[in-house]
């Protein structure tokens, strides 16, 4: 099977463009199409300081190396976050490997944890909520306080953009998952930006159209050391979603794209049936929410925890967690 | 022992310890192993005797494959 494009040995069959792709041709595609998308979206400006949450994964380092270069280009700071939720045996395995490809690429890397914010470990959550019987599944917990925490960080890391490494796949998956919950605010919120809100740092996705095999395949094309595990809590209606999803796409290649067009152009239609809603502090830990608890705190509350999180106090804190 | 017609490949799942071999019919792509398999192609990126290729590469006698799962999520 050769290149389409040079006549190369081929290393993948991009099925939903028709097109087969070696080595070299699919690395360039795929840089092509982060610079496009950040371009296109106008995912950051110059000068500003862009904080990426990074996890070990392929998808995050990998963002890691596409925006080295992309902010080297465009005079940006690039700083890197990992949140360490406290899941024993899995994050202790990939934080080291997104530590080790930052300081190849020599951006700073700075560790926030869900013991040093709300004072509790993932896996002792996932016990309490077990043993009170809650109906919030693991991923609930880990998705509400590690957004939160992402943004606290880079609000207090003094970022101007937070960036995450969410590919085709995972967007896809949201977007079904709100289908199916019938959820518009969240479904409302899904894009490749949001606006700026009081808060928040405005989050950016540059890997958006990017489908996940291939950005595996870029990291393993460019070999750059990830962590490949998989998260002990994985499962539920999210691992259902991804399967029927890649299913669909096998039988009828480009359907992932499809549903991803399709939501884009609704969205603008979605805003007429989202209520506008005003931008509150949490009155217990004071970060921005809708209602008058945020989530975080509700969460901890109902398991019984203190709610409230400690401050990271300012960039200066979080060096010294991440030196800890 | 080998039927007329078929060939014998080298199997490996990485993650999975034990490699196997299957015995599949001249020609076979890769693709159509996979299915075999119960793999999705979307979720793994295979090697052909140590190299990545397309999943429409047939298959020879003694190829050794190896499935890399790639779809992690968590």
């Amino acid at each position: 099977m050769r290149c389409s494009f040079c006549g190369r040995r081929a290393v993948y069959n991009r099925r939903y463009a028709g097109t087969l792709l070696c080595d070299r041709c699919m690395v360039k595609s795929v840089e092509r199409r982060f610079r496009r998308a950040m371009g296109e979206h106008r995912l950051v400006s110059p000068g500003e300081r862009v904080a990426l949450a990074v996890s070990g994964g392929k998808d995050s380092v990998s963002c890691m190396h596409l925006l080295t270069d992309y902010c080297a280009s465009k005079n940006c700071e690039l700083v890197t976050v990992t949140v360490d939720e406290g899941i024993k045996c899995y994050r202790e395995e990939s934080l080291p490997i997104a530590r080790e490809n930052a300081e190849q690429l020599g951006i700073e890397h700075f560790v926030v944890s869900f013991r040093q914010a709300f004072g509790v470990t993932l896996d002792k959550i996932v016990k309490l909520a077990k043993r009170k019987k809650t109906e919030f599944n693991p991923c609930t917990y880990c998705g509400v306080m590690r957004r939160s925490l992402l943004n606290q960080a880079a609000r207090e890391l003094g970022a101007d953009k937070l960036a995450t490494a969410h590919n085709l796949d995972d967007e896809v998956q949201a977007i079904m998952l709100n289908y199916v919950r019938a959820d518009f605010s969240r479904l409302h919120r899904l894009g490749p930006k949001y606006p700026p809100r009081e808060g928040f740092v405005p989050r950016i996705k540059p890997l958006r159209e990017i489908p996940e095999k291939e950005v595996a395949l870029y990291a393993m094309l460019k070999g750059i050391k990830v962590h490949l595990g998989v998260c002990p809590y994985a499962g539920g209606i999210h691992t259902e979603i991804r399967d029927f999803l890649n299913r669909l796409e096998t039988n009828h290649p480009n359907s992932k794209f499809m549903i991803l067009r399709m939501f884009d152009r609704m969205k603008p239609k979605l805003a007429e049936v989202v209520p506008e809603f005003e931008m509150r502090k949490c009155e217990v830990c004071g970060e921005p929410t809708s209602a008058s608890i945020c989530k975080s705190c509700e969460l901890l509350h109902g398991l019984g925890l203190k709610p409230g999180r400690k401050t990271l106090i300012s960039a200066k804190s979080l060096v010294n967690i991440a030196a800890s | 022992m080998t039927k007329l017609g078929e060939i014998t490949v080298k199997v490996r799942v990485i993650g999975q310890r034990v490699a196997r071999e299957i015995k599949v019919p001249q020609k076979t792509r890769i693709a159509d192993l996979l299915d075999k398999l119960g793999q999705n192609r979307e979720t793994i990126v295979v090697r052909l005797n140590g190299k990545i290729v397309a999943e429409e590469e047939r298959l020879a006698d003694g190829d050794s494959v190896e499935i890399l799962p790639v779809v992690t999520g968590g």
